[in-house]
């Protein structure tokens, strides 16, 4: 891997850019938050296994790789959206009758942990996210997650190209990871 | 009425048609569960694909009991209860793999895959010997496939698997000996903590697509799929505690209208159609005329078991105590179907069901707001009404059980009338009433 990004200017412009991601997304202005979307969006939140640590690499630090506890092969994420299934959970929740968000939930992202590294012609982005989610009168969650994105600076600013949610559940313990993370 | 301590009748009228809300959130009621009905009924424990060669395992859950289910190095399934014999903790702490050992990790015992005490390390560090034969993992008891499909049950005295699915094995023919290289299960389960009652999952998919265009509104309302449900669909009860939602098409239908639905992504995608109308040809000579003229939806074994046949997932209702569930979901799909139509019927899996599902969301919701409303004590002289289509269910020419239209609850009714009735034996059986 490349050295991370240490342009102040650069790390400042994309800390901005999730925090205003965050924003809308708690403020669920949705139809700006598609804007921020390339139309060849991969949105993938993988699953997390309990692996079997393998007896060939004891002894060294693969042996705890993270890559082992995710979906292998053409095994089913949790999710794997493309814009278009992006759209339609998003503009799905403006509906009275999408039960799951009527009323809808309360949420509050903290975005932290940002790193930078120039990939081709943008920017291979890792930064976690804790999400409170509260639900109705007392139903509250918190969703820990990393974020792998790859963004593009455009003339309207940064465009998401790929995002990968990693949650840290074997089994998921909060109501649904159909959100937009 | 006193609901603290319910006796049976209480919970389920005799024609089914009225549920007590304790069936679902009383401590009480649950003991008796676990012990009448999970503890005796054939529990799905995974598929054959799973666990294809010797050693390799899974772990899972017969109600709360954790398991291991293990191919041998006899090729046999072995199932063992994971837990070890010296201080109990699980011996196996992987979701799945390939293993020559299971390794408690407090003194390091061993067992082999089959469930035998293999090592204790400390063994000659004191005089007496361990008796290794009388220590292995405890087993239980039945270990029975169907199509593939293992089941595991807890009492040696129960029923074979083919008479207690029955009918039932008519229907589940349709996924699981369609294809001439059969059906794979793909990958570990996709699961999740629901603070549901876990026979609403069950219930959900024995019988109630009439909830689709509903609590699917937003997705579903006004589509063709409605319509077809509506024009062709029947809620059939191959045996009382089973139950499928079924569309069989008119003699004479098209291979279009017939074939295996993965509905709505056909509609708009033609390599799936294609895909589809070329797996569909082998149907008639492999099932028959009728069956390759219908088009299940879901269905639910008896009693925790679940298939949604159009977005290719296998389900189970893992309970967690009354008022919570562990709810596991694979994705299956042709073993043969080439990799890019693979690829589709999983995202056709994803997107709408699982955890982050944008159906399975509601369901998941719907059944965590029934537990609320279920443990409202002051209408505990108001119980739920399972009554739509009561009496209306009849039998089929053409096809095995009793079927009702689409919005007919008979499924439920005769699911809850098997539950009360095996709970009813259960108590007898240890001398009275609890």
């Amino acid at each position: 891997m490349s050295t991370p990004s240490s342009d102040l200017a650069l790390l400042s412009a994309i800390e901005q850019f999730y925090y205003r991601e965050a924003r809308w997304l708690d403020d669920r202005q949705y139809q700006q938050w598609m804007a921020l979307l390339a139309q060849d969006i991969r949105y993938t939140v993988p699953v997390r296994h309990t692996p079997m640590l393998d007896p060939k690499l004891r002894e060294t630090e693969s042996v705890l790789n993270v890559g082992q506890e995710l979906n292998q092969g053409i095994e089913a994420p949790l999710r794997d959206d493309s814009y278009l299934t992006l759209m339609i959970r998003a503009t799905r929740s403006f509906k009275l009758s999408a039960w799951a968000d009527n009323p809808p939930a309360r949420t509050r992202r903290f975005v932290s942990n940002v790193e930078v590294y120039e990939e081709g012609d943008g920017y291979r982005v890792y930064s976690n996210t804790l999400m409170s989610f509260s639900r109705h009168g007392h139903d509250n969650h918190l969703y820990p997650y990393q974020r792998q994105d790859r963004l593009q600076k455009t003339d309207n600013g940064f465009m998401i190209h790929e995002r990968h949610v990693l949650l840290d559940w074997n089994v998921v313990t909060a109501p649904s990871v159909a959100l937009l993370f | 009425m006193n609901l603290l301590h319910p006796q049976p009748a209480q919970l389920v009228s005799d024609d089914g048609c009225y549920i007590s809300r304790r069936v679902f959130t009383s401590r009480h009621v649950y003991d008796w569960e676990k012990r009448y009905i999970l503890g005796r009924s054939w529990l799905f424990l995974t598929h054959d694909s799973q666990i294809p060669n010797p050693g390799d395992f899974v772990t899972t859950y017969m109600g709360e009991t954790p398991v291991i289910v293990a191919r041998g190095s006899d090729g046999k399934v072995h199932v063992s209860i994971n837990s070890c014999s010296h201080r109990g903790l699980p011996v196996c702490r992987a979701d799945r793999g390939n293993a020559k050992r299971f390794i408690c990790p407090y003194h390091n015992w061993s067992y082999t895959v089959e469930g035998q005490l293999h090592t204790v390390p400390q063994e000659k560090k004191v005089q007496q010997p361990v008796d290794k034969a009388r220590l292995g993992l405890k087993a239980v008891p039945r270990v029975e496939s169907y199509g593939g499909l293992i089941f595991g049950c807890l009492d040696a005295g129960v029923e074979p698997l083919e008479s207690f699915l029955g009918d039932m094995r008519w229907y589940l023919d349709c996924m699981f000996d369609r294809y001439p290289k059969g059906i794979e299960v793909i990958g570990s389960p996709h699961k999740w903590l629901i603070n549901a009652n876990w026979k609403l999952p069950v219930e959900n998919q024995l019988g109630d697509v009439g909830h689709g265009p509903y609590l699917h509104g937003s997705l579903l309302k006004d589509t063709p799929q409605v319509a077809d449900l509506e024009a062709y669909g029947m809620n059939v009860v191959p045996k009382a505690g089973h139950g499928v939602s079924v569309r069989l098409m008119p003699k004479g239908a098209s291979a279009e209208q017939c074939m295996w639905g993965t509905d709505g992504l056909a509609s708009f995608d033609p390599e799936v159609k294609a895909y589809l109308l070329e797996s569909h040809k082998a149907v008639e000579s492999r099932l028959g005329e009728v069956r390759s003229r219908l088009r299940p939806l879901c269905f639910s074994i008896y009693p925790n078991f679940s298939f949604l046949w159009p977005n290719n997932t296998i389900r189970i209702s893992h309970p967690r105590g009354p008022g919570q569930v562990e709810y596991w979901s694979w994705w299956v799909v042709e073993k043969d179907a080439p990799d890019h139509i693979k690829k589709k019927l999983q995202q056709n899996y994803t997107f709408f069901f699982g955890p982050g599902g944008v159906l399975e969301q509601e369901d998941s919701e719907a059944w965590s707001q029934q537990f609320i409303g279920s443990n409202i004590d002051y209408v505990d002289d108001a119980p739920l009404y399972y009554g739509l289509g009561m009496g209306e269910e009849v039998d089929h020419e053409e096809i095995p059980g009793r079927t009702g239209s689409c919005f007919n609850e008979h499924y439920a009714r005769d699911f809850y009338k098997r539950w009360r009735q095996e709970i009813e034996d259960g108590l007898k059986g240890d001398g009275g009433a609890a």
